[in-house]
Parts: structure tokens; C-alpha cells; sequence
């Protein structure tokens, strides 16, 4: 523990909190999640950054979504990422979420997952090492440090267009909007 | 064992061949209409087991052709029963009666191909959310034109905070 760093954590302690108990939600999507055994089990231990594997949502604030989307596993993601508690940050892993990735065309992958949640970060790769997943955690915590993690905050403010889009893909959704989406309420909260 | 059951098929179904490609891969070429008989003759004969149902689109021929698998549990043979059918209103017979477990495999073939099984009574979406066009596995399908309509074409929500 750094001493010079203790004012800084006495000013925001809930900043710290989140920063070091990453708890993510084990959520499988693609074949990326090949490297997660690795890294939370002795070989790398992930909790060495306090990232550890958590069974439901409703206890992760951490979204990993490793690899290829498909429209189907869309539908269980935003489902998955709305019942997430606040704060949450979402990373996407491997190049298939960001553009597709060689499933660029494909008529049943996601080309670009930001297009329908918030993302927080990226690493590329096909695939991602774990030492590339580490490095993307202590670049999220520096993005937390200056408040610059700000997906949920985002997700809140655009929920009318992400729940558009959403719509443009799958039709009518089965569930309830999260947010208010009629203009007039968005604008006051 | 193997000759004397092609000798068998062969004497039963006139307008059936079959072949040995390789060892223990036996392959029946047969007609639409003799497909429930000759699946219920080899499931007496030991094949009681179908493993799936694979469908090709031969589109210059105009045809498709579904391919039944079949393995019985105490040799390595593997059977393959092939069937040919129209292209234009493709539909044939369930084979629910012979083989329960086809139910999934007819349902994601008349997904993806659009073939219609009569007698199936769940047609259902297996893979597909919200689809309008053509079956995707389809040769005629063109899969970048989907992509550039369906994906491309939702718009990207941070981009339009930046512009705004």
C-alpha cells in the first residue's frame, strides 16, 4: 500500500471500493471464454487484482463479454447487463464484438456490441492472452480512477437510442424498458 | 454382413443404389417416395440409431438433398440413406413415426434450408430471432447484402452524442 495514496482513497473511499472488487459475472459467450479458467485459477490469479468469477449478475459490476455475440445471446446479454447493480463496467474481449472479427459476414453475429450496450473498454485480439485481460483491468482502474468509466452513466442517458436499436434488431422486446423512455421524463432524470 | 444386406435392398427397392465409398460407410441413393419404407427396413435390420440429417442445396440442379445418417450399436457401419427433392415448393414427409428424435433435426433444417417436413407438428424458430428473409443456408442467400441491411444499418448511439 502506497502511503501518499491514502488522502486520495479518504477523499473518495467509494472509488476504491469498486476499483479493487471487480467481481465479474461469469457469462460465457463465444469461444473467448478459453482464457478466463486460466486467469481466475493459480496460474495467473486474477484475484491478485481483485477480479474474481461471481455466479449472477446481481453481484457482478464487472461485464467481460468474451468473443462472438450472436443475435440470440444479444437478447441474454442486455437482459444480464440491465439487472447488473451500479456501477458496472463493460469490457469487450477479442475482435469478434468490436467489428465482427471474421464473422464480419455472418447474418446471425453482432458486428458492433456498442451499438446496442455501453462498452467501457476494448481488447483486441484473437485472442486476448491473459496477460492482455490484466492489463485491460489496470487500465479500468485508472478509467475509474478519473471517472472516466462512465458506460452505466451513458446507458442511463441514451436509453431511449440503445433500446431503439435493440428494437430495430429483435422486434418488439418481451421485457419492460429499464429506464424511462418517453422524452419528457428523460430530460428530468 | 454387408454385401447381403445391399443384395437385400436392392432385390426390395428397384430404384435404389447403393454404394461403398469407403470401409464401413455404406451410402443409399433412393427416391423421395421409398424414403419412410427403406428408413423403417434398416431400422429393423439394426440401425437404430439416427444420429442427423444433413441437407445440401445443389442449386444449379435445381435440387436439394437431404441426407439421413444412420449407425447401428453394435458395428461400425454408418449409413448414409439420400433422397433428392424439388427446389421450387421443397417439402417432404416427417419420418417422426421411425425416428422420434428427427423432430429438432427437421425443425433446424426447415429453418435454415426452408424445407417444409409435413407432419411435423413443431416448425418453430430454433436459431433465428426475428427473421424475414430468405433461409440463411441457402446457396441464393446473399449474406453480405443481409448484413449491410439488417447490421450496418442501425446506427451508432455515441456517434450521435458527438455529432449533436
Amino acid at each position: 500500500m502506497d502511503r501518499k495514496n491514502i488522502l486520495k482513497w479518504l477523499k473518495e473511499p467509494g472509488k476504491m471500493g469498486h476499483k479493487y472488487s471487480l467481481w465479474a459475472v461469469y457469462f460465457c459467450t463465444g469461444c473467448g471464454i478459453i482464457e478466463i479458467p486460466p486467469t481466475i485459477t493459480s496460474q495467473w490469479d486474477a484475484e491478485r487484482f481483485g477480479v474474481i468469477p461471481v455466479a449472477t449478475p446481481r453481484q457482478a459490476n464487472l461485464f467481460m463479454i468474451t468473443g462472438y455475440v450472436s443475435v440470440k445471446t444479444l437478447k441474454a446479454i442486455i437482459r444480464t447487463y440491465e439487472q447488473m447493480p451500479e456501477p458496472k463496467y463493460t469490457v469487450a474481449f477479442g475482435s469478434c464484438p468490436i467489428n465482427g472479427g471474421m464473422y464480419w459476414d455472418s447474418y446471425n453475429t453482432i458486428k458492433h456490441i456498442d451499438k446496442y450496450i455501453p462498452i467501457d473498454g476494448w481488447i483486441a485480439g484473437c485472442m486476448p492472452r491473459p496477460e492482455a485481460i490484466f492489463i485491460g483491468v489496470t487500465k479500468l482502474w485508472m478509467m475509474i480512477d478519473k471517472g472516466a468509466a462512465t458506460g452505466y452513466i451513458r446507458y442511463r442517458k441514451n436509453y431511449k437510442f440503445y433500446r431503439r436499436n435493440q428494437e430495430k434488431l429483435f422486434g418488439k422486446l418481451p421485457w419492460p424498458p429499464l429506464y424511462p423512455v418517453d422524452e419528457k421524463e428523460n430530460k428530468n432524470g | 454382413m454387408d454385401e447381403e444386406l445391399k443384395r437385400k435392398i436392392e432385390k426390395i427397392y428397384k430404384d435404389t443404389e447403393v454404394e461403398f465409398p469407403e470401409r464401413n460407410r455404406m451410402v443409399v441413393k433412393t427416391k423421395k417416395a421409398s424414403t419412410l419404407s427403406i428408413l423403417e427396413f434398416l431400422k429393423k435390420e439394426g440401425f437404430r440409431q439416427l444420429k442427423a440429417i444433413s441437407c445440401v442445396d445443389w442449386i444449379k440442379e435445381g435440387e436439394f438433398e437431404l441426407i439421413y445418417h444412420l449407425a447401428p450399436l453394435n458395428s461400425p457401419l454408418h449409413v448414409m440413406v439420400k433422397i433428392r427433392i424439388e427446389r421450387k415448393n421443397a417439402e417432404t414427409e416427417t419420418i417422426l413415426k421411425i425416428f422420434e428424435n428427427a423432430k429438432v433435426y427437421e425443425r433446424e433444417i426447415y429453418e435454415l434450408f426452408g424445407i417444409e417436413f409435413k407432419g411435423n407438428p413443431d416448425l418453430s424458430p430454433l436459431f433465428l430471432e426475428n427473421w424475414h428473409d430468405l433461409p440463411p443456408f441457402r446457396k441464393d442467400f446473399d449474406t453480405r447484402k443481409y448484413v449491410k441491411k439488417t447490421f450496418d444499418e442501425i446506427p451508432s448511439v455515441e456517434d450521435r452524442n458527438e455529432r449533436t
